[in-house]
């Protein structure tokens, strides 16, 4: 009895460091962005921000182009999210249920995709977007953003699907032309853990993205959130508090989409995961 | 709970040894053999799409000699291989190469190592403090890295960095006006620490889901039979956990050898060669000297070697996604 | 089962369709618009001549949209280059003093007449010449930038030090000066001079009598940092840093910027430029009140010679139009607005010199920004060679620097690899 509790004290204690080293950067995050300029350049730091201010923030939205740059970031990262899930989910679909000559390639194609350092392609994917007329659109910057989120989404919802049992497929099976509805309506609930894991990670992929955002969209009114972030460590040196704040303010949606599906990650890391 | 939730959580309670029971071909239940094609048509159209050409033409840039002049002309001059023969006998290409592979290795290793062990803290804490440990990973997961490269910058900052500060407090030694970058290794440490510190709660979340999947009964057997945390960690965990670890590796590898961002907005857009991996030494080839073909030759080959080096990883996953 | 494939698909497409709708896309029609690209500095710094420029222009053009994009210089040749490559670059767009002559000698710039742009007559002959390639106008002069001492008087004032230093032997036993009274604050620096911010050093160099590069008759450039004047110079300034300066070895003059320390206290004076000045109290990133502003002031550099002062490097920008433009003719009328005496005289008491010496006079009664103009009558410029600015990209000087001052390598070695790189570099075919 006393060991146990012994161990379970010596583990919180380890959880709680544990919690306190790696989340320390977001907190000194948020607690910068609340301080006044004298207290973020104070000789000593001061830990807690004691006379809080919305001065920062203030500073932050009222910059040029600021609820342009969110709409454009909201805009496209809710439409790569929805279009990779659609691509990704038949891709997927392929890759579990059927044997195909090509398979094998197929697989090897997306985690080929993977290993090309977009950064190198920048010039060349501007030249086929620029013929296309998608240079400064948001468009060209959702395409070019699918074409590095799909395939984890391809890899991970495969392995949803694989773990649908067999006996329900079998149950769908109702004869004519009502099987492939009733397939769907059986299977997306099913994977719909699956679905919110793979939406997560297509968000931040896709809300992430700096380079190629801010050489493929040139009028400051449709860049990204990222790229507006970036636009505070200008030549005049850089804002930190307002920094801070805009940090904050790039870093929120994600964290609020999080804990709205929270309860199903929990569920869908779960059910997906060991099905490799 | 609902009868779908159920449902799924008796599917997911069969064993997860890899299954070897054949399936009966769904395809002919659905009855087309274009279907397969159909489904995986919209996928590989975007990626061709986007990428196609590209990586066409950047190949044909490689085997270019295309500056500035070139790229206002849209023409370039056919030099054949000499690109690549310029590159591999550059000294600084290799010390770039084994620059690249280290990092590699260190932040991947670190970063499978600690995520594991705090995938196994996950596994043993309550309930209460599990919530909290598993909310403060998936805050510093949803950062974006700009923001997070912001902070930390900020926190090492030459003037007013509060690590700077705190290590001074903690007479770990005068850390005052410390330059992290002057130093190489220090410098690297800290590329590497934020790195590894974005990474860790992917991999922590993804291992603590495959741990829950670790049958009990298996655990229970072996620890009956006297076997230490140690061994059943090796011997029953690790084996079962097998295809979460192989896409992990992999997946870590090939993110890891491409890093970009944190160092070049670390640096302030201008990291000096000491701090060149290949995916900067490609883009500043590229964009700083203006030599676009030079700069592709680069990235084609830090293809290549990420290729080889991801290869045994790869193949793996591969087998893995052959076999269903 | 196909249908419904079909139908997933056609969705995905409408969901394309949608998105780029949803943009609301401004189509480029070309009669239609005129887009600029300059530097953020003109944001911050001097937007009244932006508006008064664009002021002008609507005039002119009623029925134009103007769509000025604001660019940063860590970034902007990036986007630039890749827009060439697509034959779809900006109608004008800015570019400092030392990179136009890369994009000149590769044939960026569309060929311009002096006579259609005002004041240009009396352009600054700096400028003028790093718009000039092979005897043609590519681009017009928009403004330069000289730097001077920037300085606390109330800490000179402590420190016993009587007027202004004469010659650079004055301005060192100053430093040492206030070192002795200030210098136990381990944050504090007499002259905060940030390792990388090669400005200084190469002005050392200068002032010695050495170059960066010279060019021989046969066209051939040689990079001279290892000359014996300009060792002599840099080892001058190495020890001046080691007296003066705790500032950071591996940063340059941006990062971090100086007036945030400067406010707080941790140096007596910097190196910078006249729009540099306002940043300091600067509510919105500085860390000081309005009320600093009157402990501050700014003199040229001393030299080492009596009577005159160290050369200044002779920053600035020129503004062109790319030559596969849509719209060049609105370009040139955009640029005459904002080159024009209006909007140069706003650029100018921002903190600038004019790109015409009818202007120089502008600041002569504003005590915060006369020394900077004064300090211009001593300049130095860069190798006026094409492939300088791969020099500058490469970021060669700062390492070299950097190396220099934290001892891992000696004057003479450090600057005999430097010089051996910058003579390849400039010499390189493009």
């Amino acid at each position: 009895m006393r060991t146990r509790r012994a161990r379970r004290i010596v583990l919180n204690a380890v959880a709680l460091l544990v919690f306190a080293v790696m989340v320390f950067p977001v907190y000194w995050m948020v607690s910068t962005a609340f301080k006044p300029g004298s207290d973020i350049f104070a000789n000593t730091p001061v830990w807690f921000p004691y006379h809080p201010t919305l001065g920062n923030f203030g500073d932050a939205v009222h910059r040029p182009h600021f609820w342009a740059d969110v709409k454009n970031s909201l805009i496209i990262v809710s439409v790569v999210v929805a279009m990779s899930l659609v691509l990704a989910f038949l891709a997927a679909l392929a890759l579990a249920k059927f044997r195909f000559y090509g398979r094998r390639a197929f697989i090897v194609l997306i985690i080929a995709v993977q290993m090309i350092p977009l950064n190198a392609l920048i010039i060349p994917i501007y030249l086929v977007l620029s013929k296309a007329h998608q240079v400064d659109k948001l468009s060209g910057v959702i395409v070019t953003y699918l074409t590095f989120v799909l395939p984890f989404t391809i890899w991970t919802l495969r392995g949803f699907l694989l773990g649908v049992p067999r006996d329900l497929e079998e149950a769908s099976q109702v004869d004519g032309t009502t099987r492939f509805g009733a397939f769907l309506r059986i299977l997306l609930p099913l994977i719909g853990p699956g679905l919110v894991a793979t939406s997560i990670f297509a968000f931040i992929q896709a809300w992430n993205e700096y380079i190629m955002a801010y050489v493929l969209l040139h009028d400051p009114s449709k860049q990204t959130l990222t790229v507006w972030l970036a636009s505070f460590t200008g030549d005049r040196g850089t804002a930190w508090g307002p920094l801070m704040a805009g940090a904050t303010l790039t870093a929120l949606p994600v964290v609020i989409f999080f804990v709205a599906v929270q309860r199903k990650i929990a569920f869908g890391l779960t059910a997906g995961a060991v099905r490799g | 709970m609902s009868s779908r939730f159920s449902a799924a959580a008796a599917a997911v309670s069969e064993p997860a040894l890899p299954s070897r029971r054949p399936r009966r071909p769904f395809a002919s239940r659905l009855g087309s053999r274009a279907a397969p094609y159909l489904l995986i048509l919209p996928a590989c159209a975007v990626i061709g799409a986007v990428l196609g050409y590209p990586l066409y033409f950047m190949g044909r840039l490689s085997l270019q000699h295309y500056g500035l002049f070139q790229l206002i002309k849209h023409k370039g001059e056919w030099i054949g291989t000499k690109n690549y023969s310029q590159i591999l006998h550059d000294g600084l290409f290799w010390h770039v190469v084994a620059r690249t592979l280290a990092f590699t290795a260190t932040a991947v290793s670190l970063t499978m190592v600690l995520g594991t062990l705090f995938a196994l803290l996950l596994a043993q804490l309550g309930p209460k403090m599990r919530v909290l440990l598993t909310a403060g990973l998936i805050f510093v997961w949803a950062m974006p890295v700009v923001v997070a490269v912001a902070v930390w910058s900020w926190m090492v900052d030459f003037e007013f960095g509060v690590a700077n500060w705190l290590l001074t407090y903690l007479h770990i030694g005068n850390f005052n006006h410390h330059d992290w970058f002057a130093n190489t290794w220090s410098g690297w440490a800290i590329i590497t620490s934020l790195v590894v510190w974005g990474a860790i709660p992917f991999v922590a979340l993804m291992v603590y889901a495959g741990l829950t999947q670790v049958p009990q009964e298996l655990v229970e057997a072996a620890t009956t039979d006297g076997a230490t945390s140690w061994r059943v960690f090796r011997d029953v965990t690790v084996p079962l956990l097998k295809p979460i670890f192989v896409i992990l590796i992999s997946l870590s590898i090939i993110w890891d050898f491409q890093v970009f961002n944190q160092i070049w907005i670390l640096l302030n857009g201008q990291p000096p060669p000491q701090y060149f991996t290949m995916s900067i030494y490609a883009f500043t080839t590229s964009f700083q000297q203006s030599q676009y073909g030079l700069g592709s030759a680069i990235a084609l080959v830090m293809v290549a070697i990420l290729l080889v080096v991801s290869f045994v990883y790869i193949r793996q996953m591969v087998k893995i996604g052959d076999a269903e | 089962m196909k249908l419904r494939i079909i139908a997933a698909v056609a969705l995905a497409a409408a969901l394309a369709t949608a998105a780029s709708t949803a943009t609301g896309g401004t189509k480029r029609s070309t009669a239609q618009q005129v887009v600029v690209w300059v530097m953020t500095d003109a944001q911050n710094g001097w937007p009244g001549a932006i508006a008064a420029a664009n002021s002008q222009f609507q005039q002119q053009h009623p029925g134009v949209d103007i769509n000025i994009q604001y660019q940063s210089w860590d970034t902007v040749l990036q986007k630039f280059d890749a827009a060439l490559a697509a034959s779809d670059p900006p109608d004008v767009i800015e570019l400092g003093n030392t990179q136009t002559a890369k994009y000149m000698a590769a044939g960026a710039f569309s060929s311009l007449n002096a006579k259609n742009f005002p004041n240009s007559s009396t352009w600054l002959s700096g400028l003028k010449s790093s718009c000039t390639y092979r005897g043609k106008l590519y681009c017009v002069p928009y403004y330069a930038g000289a730097r001077a001492v920037i300085y606390r008087k109330d800490m000179y004032r402590q420190a016993g030090i009587k007027g202004l230093p004469k010659t650079y032997a004055q301005f060192l036993a100053n430093g040492k000066k206030l070192m002795k009274k200030f210098g136990k604050n381990r944050n504090f620096s007499a002259f905060y001079e940030p390792g990388q911010n090669w400005y200084v050093p190469t002005t050392f160099v200068e002032d010695y009598g050495g170059h960066i590069a010279v060019q021989a008759k046969n066209g051939k450039w040689k990079g001279t940092l290892d000359s014996p004047q300009a060792i002599h110079a840099l080892t001058v300034f190495k020890s001046m840093v080691q007296k003066l300066s705790r500032a950071s070895k591996t940063q340059d003059e941006a990062h971090p910027y100086p007036s945030i320390p400067f406010a707080k206290g941790r140096m007596a004076s910097f190196i910078g430029n006249g729009w540099e000045w306002p940043y300091v109290f600067n509510p919105k990133g500085g860390a000081a009140p309005k009320s600093f502003e009157k402990k501050m002031g700014a003199y040229p550099m001393p030299s080492h010679i009596k009577g005159r002062y160290m050369p200044t490097f002779l920053g600035g920008s020129d503004i062109g139009i790319p030559i596969s433009a849509h719209n060049k003719a609105l370009g040139a009328d955009w640029i005459k607005a904002f080159t024009g005496t209006q909007s140069e005289t706003i650029i100018a008491k921002a903190g600038n010199i004019a790109n015409t010496t009818k202007l120089a006079n502008v600041n002569a009664h504003n005590p915060a920004l006369a020394p900077f103009a004064r300090a211009a009558k001593y300049s130095w410029f860069v190798p006026t060679s094409p492939n300088w600015v791969n020099v500058e990209n490469s970021h060669l000087l700062k390492q070299m620097l950097t190396a220099i001052l934290t001892n891992r390598k000696s004057v003479q070695a450090a600057t005999k690899s430097a010089s051996k790189q910058i003579t390849q570099i400039l010499n390189a075919s493009p």
